[in-house]
């Protein structure tokens, strides 16, 4: 396995409110394989996209707090980088792409204005050699300085013929009249489009999208998942995919994160997940979605209860609350995440390179989502992984006590 | 009909809460016929009308009591105004909505008023719909103020009644709508909407905020309240597979019109219109190995301004010929309970 291109360690974070400071994160660790899509799946408020807003350095402030942990981007802790770096980060390595484009857009400006922002901001493409800092700095003095828009009629005509291939890149039609209008001007599906462009405009190489097609008609969310997965391959991109369906979820992800309450639950290839998910909350989620193949008109299988309040979590599991295997021990002790592959179980079943030989499942440390120091000596262990670029083993880890009698 | 209706309502006591007049046996509960809905559309210093949004255009469909329609189709093609004219909410443009026989475009304001009882409507966000300063007592004793049944001690009880008929505890009488989560808010609106035991309860995007498990707890409810009170449901969605997953029959619409009608089963296992296949085969599958052709439809919808002629579809249809553009396709029986309105619906099974 490659070297993974964001690795987020034990990340802890949470917002101080009128009651209190709240943990919303707690001790959530993924790694993301570059060029493939990592699913981050839950219920709202699970924390899902608030993980990814701490990546992108994001949180609302002065409100949001990472308060531990490390989020390593090529190997760069963006936890704790300065500002100027994370300039750069934003947009130009880690684009994001969110819910709903109308609020993401400025309605009192045209599409060409926006669109010309990202891209003056971006430069023309990347400079692979400079330094990081040293660009956002830059970047940061000429973007403060110049509030015009473009500085010449070249650099106009420039700016609008990169911003029509950007649109066109995206699939909007006539490129041309869309730069003059307004984001109210345009459909859903056509606004979630210019954000993908604004979002690409930096050629990043990370691209989390945060429930990108959740406000879309189904049909339109075709349209766009066919769109990404086109982009993904043709640039090669890594993905972060925030989303509660888990539709979307088993046609367009290659791992998926299950998330609840904050920590996560179930971490799996999305073959295996939903085959064998091991956590009774997978589980529980995966029975609980109508379908189409199944008769109509029955009870369909539900988790009993609500998640719990924030501040009123299980000591132990928090799913225990709700969980019809849960015992005494479930409601005090911290279920860690622990391999649950069976040996000789293959990955991957939409790659047919990748699936030919199988590899026994390694058994993970067993602290690894418990305290920070677990990482220092996970890290050379995977970068030693790395090298050996072996064909992968299945990677199915469950958060659970008693996940072993749910397989049987 | 009228009369009798009227009289329950005047007549109603502690007692025989939740009683009315028994149905017209040969009529179906719902009956809407070429139902219209336009709204002008305005412009210029004098606000003259230059167009019409066609909104809902001549859709017809029929309810029988204890059953459960689905109305499913894309933002924009009409589904929830369907709902909203039919509740009298938004008035229809042309055409008739018939209950139980009875035509609603004719009622006076009196007879509406008596008439809601029976038909009821629960909104997909409740937090909108319930009153922020009430408390759920007083939301849910609101109905049976406004129809003058019962005491406050009887409908206090009657609130609590409601609570556990919905899953909540009775307690939850002395409580605000914040303190719910969401899809106890909307257990909230649907114990407010059968409280008054209606025959018809349309559920306008009901579900379609929820959260996966909790949407299943809801649909559960609202499956076992329906088979114990002999409710009738007009589910309106945007969500195939929840609609199918809820309803006997589906009715597809697009653009105004509805394109396609049919049992629940054969939406999935053979939907004969180009847009229902579209539909079906653009939902995503929890189910990873399945490989599956999907058709994506190109573009967008066209503005129900000024639509398409013929057949609404053919701007995005693969198959589309000069005939659909020419001439609006009839409804046409696919099999005893599957109509579609496709010219070439014969050609593509």
């Amino acid at each position: 396995m490659a070297e993974p291109i964001l690795r987020v360690d034990n990340l802890c974070c949470g917002f101080h409110t009128e009651d209190g400071y709240i943990r919303v994160v707690d001790g959530v660790s993924f790694e993301c394989e570059a060029g493939k899509t990592l699913g981050l799946v839950g219920e709202s408020g699970c924390g899902k996209t608030v993980s990814a807003l701490a990546v992108m350095g994001l949180l609302p402030q002065p409100a949001g707090v990472v308060e531990e942990g490390r989020i390593l981007f090529r190997g760069e802790d963006l936890a704790s980088t300065s500002h100027e770096t994370m300039r750069v980060v934003r947009g130009q390595k880690i684009g994001m792409i969110f819910q709903e484009p109308m609020t993401a857009l400025n309605p009192v400006h045209r599409v060409g204005k926006q669109l010309f922002e990202a891209l003056r901001l971006y430069g023309s493409g990347r400079d692979q050699d400079e330094p990081a800092v040293a660009g956002g700095a830059a970047l940061g003095r000429r973007n403060r300085r110049g509030r015009r828009l473009y500085e010449s009629r070249s650099e106009k005509d420039e700016l609008t013929a990169r911003a029509v291939e950007q649109l066109e890149q995206v699939g909007i039609p006539d490129p041309v009249r869309r730069l003059r209008e307004y984001p109210h001007q345009l459909s859903g599906g056509m606004r979630q489009r210019v954000m993908i462009a604004m979002a690409l405009a930096g050629q990043p190489d990370i691209l989390i999208a945060d429930e990108p097609t959740t406000a879309l008609d189904v049909t339109v969310q075709a349209q766009i998942l066919d769109l990404l997965r086109e982009l993904q391959q043709a640039r090669g991109m890594t993905m972060i995919f925030i989303t509660h369906d888990l539709g979307v979820v088993a046609e367009f992800c290659d791992e998926v994160l299950v998330m609840y309450a904050g920590r996560i639950a179930e971490r799996a290839p999305v073959g295996q997940l939903f085959k064998m998910p091991r956590h009774p909350y997978t589980r529980g989620l995966i029975e609980s979605l109508p379908r189409m193949d199944t008769p109509s008109r029955t009870p369909l299988n539900t988790i009993e209860g609500v998640v719990p309040k924030l501040t009123e979590m299980p000591a132990g599991c928090r799913f225990s609350n709700r969980c019809a295997y849960a015992d005494e021990r479930c409601g005090r002790e911290v279920p860690v995440l622990e391999s649950c592959a069976q040996p000789g179980a293959v990955g991957e079943p939409r790659d047919p390179k990748r699936s030919g030989e199988a590899q026994a499942a390694e058994p993970r440390d067993p602290k690894r989502s418990g305290e920070a120091e677990a990482a220092e000596p996970r890290d050379l262990k995977r970068s030693g992984e790395g090298e050996a670029a072996e064909p992968r083993a299945v990677r199915h880890e469950v958060a659970c006590h008693h996940w072993q009698r749910l397989a049987a | 009909m009228s009369a009798p209706l009227l009289e329950t309502h005047e007549s109603h006591t502690v007692s025989e809460h939740g009683q009315t007049p028994a149905p017209r046996a040969n009529a179906p509960l719902l009956e809407v016929r070429n139902l219209t809905k336009f709204f002008p559309v305005r412009a210029g210093v004098f606000l003259r009308k230059v167009g019409d949004v066609h909104a809902v255009d001549d859709v017809s469909f029929t309810l029988d009591r204890g059953e459960t329609l689905g109305l499913v189709g894309e933002s924009g093609c009409g589904k929830s105004t369907v709902g909203k004219t039919i509740l009298n909410l938004l008035r229809p443009t042309a055409g008739q909505v018939l209950f139980e026989g009875r035509d609603l475009g004719t009622l006076s304001h009196a007879e509406w008023r008596a008439m809601r009882r029976d038909i009821q409507i629960v909104f997909q966000d409740p937090m909108e719909s319930l009153n922020a300063r009430h408390t759920v007592g007083q939301i849910l004793e609101e109905p049976f103020v406004i129809h003058k049944l019962g005491t406050p001690e009887a409908r206090n009880v009657w609130a609590r009644d409601l609570l556990e008929r919905v899953g909540l505890p009775r307690s939850a009488v002395s409580r605000f709508p914040h303190e719910f989560s969401g899809g106890q808010r909307q257990r909230i609106g649907i114990a407010r909407a059968i409280a008054l035991r209606p025959k018809l309860i349309i559920c306008d995007e009901a579900v379609s905020a929820l959260d996966v498990s909790v949407r299943a707890q809801i649909i559960n409810l609202l499956l076992e309240l329906q088979r114990d009170m002999e409710l009738a449901l007009l589910f309106i969605a945007h969500d195939l597979a929840v609609v199918r997953h809820i309803s006997n029959e589906v009715a597809v619409m697009y653009l105004g019109r509805i394109v396609e009608r049919a049992p629940s089963r054969d939406i999935y296992e053979r939907p004969s219109h180009p847009y229902t296949q579209a539909l079906v085969s653009a939902i995503p599958l929890p189910d990873p190995d399945r490989d599956r052709d999907r058709i994506v439809l190109e573009g967008d919808v066209p503005s129900p301004i000024s639509p398409p002629t013929g057949c609404r579809f053919h701007t995005r249809c693969t198959y589309a010929l000069e005939v659909c553009e020419a001439k609006t396709p009839e409804w046409e029986p696919v099999s005893e309970r599957q109509q579609v309105a496709c010219h070439r619906w014969r050609e593509l099974r």
